[in-house]
């Protein structure tokens, strides 16, 4: 394989696997936040509790 | 329930979205026509053209085409004639869109042959039935016998119907299921399996070595990437480049935008534009490139690997590979790894091409989604069988050509000017950059409304001059179909009436549906309120959170 061969393939490989990396990266990285849209609850949904019989507990 | 009620669709995650709309863009041509058309054309001078090609016209069609979508979907308008009319204010708007029926109908017909033909050959390797055929005559009868109805030398009568009813019946059976639990399932399954597969077959070409000629497969990539800078300046070079770019990423179709059409103005398009055309590159120029033409340079030499380059695309795929996979251990199981490949490639493609035909039926006529679906696939089929028996006569290459080459740039152009003249170039940045997780650079809006349009007037010229006007005059033959033979005129009479009696029957279907819900074009369309909760796209804000 040749010098100029071999450089075409890197430069394309490395400008579409960038692409693709850094796209889902940034998709994967997005901010977890729990009121996109400002009308949700600011903090997420509790975990509910349970008794031994997996019934709800109730709180206060 | 009102009619826009029924037609209400959403995506279940992001990912599930970016997987069926990089699926919609990868096709048979990523490991197909990719490997031939670099080759061709100058290898590493190719490359060139292409990535340009792909940052001028690939990746701002995208962007346009998801903009163009999700603002249809502001009115629940997941068709073409409904997102022109959304943004163009005008009673021609609606019939221009009329393309965007068109196309994903004709292509849809002859689109699940080819992925027929992927299925009976995942099947013929599975069971060894074209083991012994280690020439390119013997393989090309094989294939002959397959696609030509009347020519049993091999394959009895039924069998290439058997094998389009089950390609284009599972592909309405997905359809049927919905956007969330069919196209997107679909996606998720059918995806990681694709690259699966594609990556196993890499894996294997590369651990042949040198084959009978004593070439080692890794001469493939010199094949494809050799600089032959002579041929940058090759206008010719630069088209092949820039169609290619076209065809891979669907754009055009009107399959992109109903997709887009499912998400709401809070979701963002700008970064999943832009990873779901980088995904279908990283399929094509990666795993595309290092199958094909790799695995026949190591078996046929650099000459023989060039003629079959030069064969065509379907030589490369249904000819070439299958004598390649019989010269290798365990031959049979890689080569139905191959063609299940290529078929869920072309199945992730098709589910595609019959949305928008629902997505207008069920929004303007109240229809529920599976009899429409089924009515679509029956008459898919209806045409595919035309397309089945006259093959030999070079139907199917009239169809691909006026539906899915040139009928592809007509629609790109027409919602480039839409979105980026009619709509104004600031509407359509705003349009884009809601809700959107990445800000792009600003000289993209100078490409998008200068650069593309007149990129794609280039092309629509000369396609127009050398090859449209010729190929209306009969003078040659169509697309990969070859020149029409003395004495078959009448069979491209036959397809070029059917393609303007489709249009004309949804020209009236437009008419009735505009009379329908009393629309007024002047007026446009009542934007839909999106509920708190059961938002198209709610499901995306609020996996995100």
């Amino acid at each position: 394989m040749t010098t100029g061969a071999l450089l075409f393939l890197i430069a394309a490989w490395t400008f579409v696997l960038g692409l693709t990396f850094w796209s889902f990266w940034r998709i994967l990285r997005g901010k977890r936040h729990f009121d996109p849209d400002g009308i949700g609850p600011a903090s997420p949904p509790e975990v509910g509790k349970f008794d031994e019989y997996g019934r709800p507990l109730r709180r206060g | 329930m009102s009619t826009q009620d029924q037609s209400h669709e959403v995506w279940g995650s992001r990912i599930g979205l970016i997987l069926a709309m990089a699926g919609n863009a990868v096709g048979l041509g990523n490991f197909l026509r990719f490997p031939g058309q670099a080759a061709a054309n100058g290898g590493g001078s190719f490359m060139i053209p292409y990535f340009i090609s792909f940052i001028l016209l690939g990746i701002p069609l995208m962007w346009i085409e998801w903009g163009i979508g999700r603002n249809g979907g502001r009115y629940r308008k997941g068709h073409i004639p409904g997102m022109f009319a959304a943004i163009w204010k005008h009673p021609l708007a609606k019939y221009l869109g009329v393309i965007g029926l068109v196309i994903p109908l004709v292509v849809l017909s002859y689109y699940t042959i080819l992925m027929s033909w992927t299925l009976a050959f995942t099947w013929f390797s599975l069971t060894g039935d074209y083991w012994g055929r280690t020439t390119q005559e013997a393989m090309s009868e094989y294939l002959r016998s397959y696609q030509v109805i009347g020519d049993a030398a091999v394959h009895d009568y039924w069998v290439p119907f058997g094998f389009y009813f089950l390609a284009l019946g599972s592909t309405i059976w997905v359809l049927s299921k919905g956007i969330s639990g069919g196209i997107e399932k679909l996606a998720k399954i059918g995806m990681p399996i694709l690259f699966l597969f594609a990556i196993i077959l890499v894996v294997r070409v590369f651990t042949l070595g040198p084959g009978v000629n004593g070439v080692s497969p890794v001469e493939g990539y010199q094949f494809i990437y050799n600089p032959d800078l002579s041929r940058i300046g090759d206008a010719k070079v630069w088209l092949a480049a820039a169609g290619q770019i076209f065809f891979t990423l669907s754009v055009g179709m009107g399959t992109l935008q109903t997709y887009a059409s499912y998400l709401s103005k809070k979701d963002d398009i700008a970064l999943s534009g832009i990873a779901t055309a980088s995904t279908n590159e990283a399929v094509e120029v990666v795993l595309g490139g290092s199958i094909a033409i790799p695995a026949a340079v190591a078996f046929f030499g650099v000459a023989g690997a060039m003629q079959v380059a030069q064969s065509g695309s379907f030589n490369v795929g249904f000819v070439s590979m299958p004598i390649v996979f019989q010269g290798m251990p365990f031959g049979q199981m890689f080569g139905a790894m191959w063609f299940a490949l290529l078929f869920f490639a072309g199945i992730t493609s098709s589910v595609a091409m019959a949305t928008p035909i629902v997505a207008f039926f069920r929004e303007e006529f109240g229809m529920r989604r599976e009899p429409v679906a089924w009515t679509v696939g029956a008459v898919a089929f209806a045409f595919g069988i035309l397309s089945i028996f006259w093959f030999q006569y070079g139907f199917i290459w009239e169809w691909d050509y006026w539906a899915g080459t040139f009928g592809l740039a007509v629609m790109a152009f027409l919602e480039v000017v839409i979105f980026m003249w009619v709509f104004k170039p600031e509407n359509a940045w705003r349009s884009i950059h809601q809700g959107a997780d990445i800000r792009i650079p600003g000289v993209f809006k100078f490409i998008m409304t200068y650069i593309t349009p007149v990129f794609l007037a280039i092309i629509l010229g000369w396609w127009a001059v050398t090859e449209a006007l010729p190929f209306l005059r009969l003078e040659g033959g169509v697309g990969a179909g070859g020149p029409i033979a003395p004495g078959t005129e009448i069979y491209v009479h036959i397809s070029r009436l059917l393609l303007v009696a489709i249009m004309v029957f949804f020209v009236v279907m437009v008419r009735l549906a505009w009379k329908r819900n009393r629309y007024d074009d002047r007026l446009g369309f009542v934007e839909v309120e999106e509920p708190l909760e059961d938002t198209p796209g709610r499901a995306l804000a609020t996996e995100r959170s």
